[in-house]
């Protein structure tokens, strides 16, 4: 090292260098030291060379609207994904789908170590987008970017309306790029093409709270409205997982039903046959059977009641009463069929049998109190009552199976009109919607 | 997340299945009662039940 070679300094402090504008002299200030192509004047909003020592004017633009107001100001510093970054930048674009025009913001920030990298705003929708390191490879509808696949979401022209602050580029409003989006949630690939020159973008999915954060805003974010093309769905877990996992449920509860059938002892312990006699009614018409013995344990209790009733009803009150403790079982049940013909033909309603399962019956001595009913125009009829032990009850296993349905088909259905949501407003919307081209003729 | 959650909740769904088939549990309503007098058993008429009087549907397109 010569006597004569300057001390090696250490990183240059961020300072900012202020400068006037040759076209109105308000001041103007380049804080991305020498990386700016482009600086635009606030007050009188000339387009400015920041690489031209005299600040050459390259445009001056009208402001269009006055509603333009960057939601980060210039020269705000934040805390982005671990790195200072200072807002430099800020431009508006647009673009025009069947006639309606879609503005988003997009914010340039700079770390003198880090370089540039962006912010996006849409609708409350944000993302932070860098540059690619790598050429990612499209093909068709899709693209490759470091083994992920995207797919391809819209193409579009997009025009620059608004600009302020510096620019790595030599931005102009009016121009127009074609803009290329490939979509894998939460990230977000893009193509501009400008005259002969293609950039690839990289963008990720951020939540306003998460930008109101990182640059210690006041307020809150605007409410982000609608889903946004690489939205990560609420829906974090795996749909398909999810339905694996039931048909594995669905499976262990069929399994677990057949054990529980096979298990079961289905013991008869009593058939009777008794005769209801109108004229016999009009005394006490109820009765009691034998005893019965209920063994192995709190079991279920199946009672059937058949009777061979043709447009007539007959109705038993049933009392499952236990000889040692006095706990008894009450019930009605009804046994009634009728049927005929008519104009549609041949109809028919109710069943000429009947059963009933009582649940949670201890062991023991049990007989059944039968006060039987019948329709008025019914003098006699003769109806069989079954009593069986220990029977397995399929309808828990049908709650069961719904229980077990309900959660995937809700988690399925909400990802499913996210998604929807998502593409419909892509250049592959989900459905294709008719237009009506005039019925006057 | 969502699907230990539904992992978890699967099994207690089947658990309590089991339980319930084991314990003979019902989807039928029936009323329960204590401390029916044993003279039922001699005097049927003796009981009252819950579901005396019940209207009767007569049927009939």
């Amino acid at each position: 090292m010569s006597a004569g070679t300057p001390p090696i300094a250490g990183p240059p402090k961020p300072q900012a260098k202020a400068l006037n504008c040759p076209k109105c002299g308000a001041a103007i200030v380049l804080r991305s030291f020498g990386q700016a192509e482009t600086v635009v004047c606030a007050s009188c909003h000339c387009i400015l060379d920041a690489k031209d020592p005299n600040l050459a004017i390259l445009q001056q633009f009208e402001i269009k609207t006055s509603d333009i107001r960057p939601l980060i100001l210039l020269g705000t510093r934040g805390k982005l994904r671990g790195t200072d970054y200072e807002v430099i930048g800020f431009q508006r674009r647009s673009i025009q789908a069947d006639g309606i025009t879609y503005s988003w913001h997009e914010y340039v920030l700079f770390n003198p170590y880090k370089g540039i990298r962006y912010l996006s705003e849409y609708n409350g929708h944000w993302n932070d987008i860098s540059i690619c390191k790598m050429l990612p490879m499209s093909e068709g509808t899709s693209a490759n970017y470091l083994g992920e696949i995207y797919k391809h979401f819209q193409t579009c022209d997009a025009s620059t309306d608004f600009v302020l602050g510096e620019f790595p580029w030599q931005v102009r409003v009016g121009e127009k790029a074609a803009v290329t989006d490939y979509v894998h949630p939460p990230r977000v690939l893009s193509s501009e093409k400008l005259d002969k020159e293609v950039t690839w973008s990289i963008g990720e999915y951020m939540y306003g709270r998460e930008i109101w954060e990182a640059f210690k805003l006041h307020g809150a974010p605007p409410e982000a409205m609608g889903v946004y093309e690489n939205q990560p769905s609420p829906v974090t877990t795996n749909v398909a997982g999810m339905w694996v996992a039931f048909a594995a449920f669905a499976m262990l509860l069929l399994a677990l039903m057949a054990g529980f059938d096979v298990r079961a002892k289905k013991e008869p312990v009593l058939q009777q046959t008794f005769y209801y006699n109108r004229a016999d009614a009009k005394g006490e018409a109820s009765f009691v059977t034998n005893v019965f013995e209920l063994g192995g344990g709190t079991s279920t209790v199946e009672v059937n009641t058949s009777a061979a009733v043709g447009n007539h009803w007959i109705y038993l009150n049933y009392a499952l009463i236990n000889q040692d403790t006095g706990q008894a079982w009450d019930f009605g049940r009804e046994v009634s069929y009728y049927f005929g013909h008519d104009s549609d033909g041949f109809w028919s309603e109710g069943k000429r049998f009947d059963t009933v399962v009582i649940p949670s019956v201890p062991s023991g001595h049990y007989y059944l109190r039968i006060e039987p009913e019948a329709d008025p125009s019914l003098p006699s009829m003769a109806y069989s009552v079954g009593v069986v032990r220990d029977v397995p009850v399929f309808g828990i296993y049908g709650i069961a199976f719904l229980a077990l349905l309900v959660p995937v088909v809700m988690i399925s259905f909400r990802a499913y009109t996210f998604e929807r949501s998502r593409w419909s407003e892509s250049d592959h919307p989900p459905m294709q919607l008719s237009s009506s081209s005039g019925d006057d003729e | 997340m969502f699907r230990k959650s539904y992992l978890l909740y699967g099994f207690l769904v089947l658990g309590t299945t089991a339980f319930g088939q084991y314990r003979g549990w019902s989807l039928d309503t029936i009323n329960q009662l204590k401390n029916v007098p044993k003279s039922v058993r001699d005097n049927p008429g003796s009981y009252r039940s819950v579901y005396s009087g019940y209207h009767h549907y007569t049927g009939g397109k």
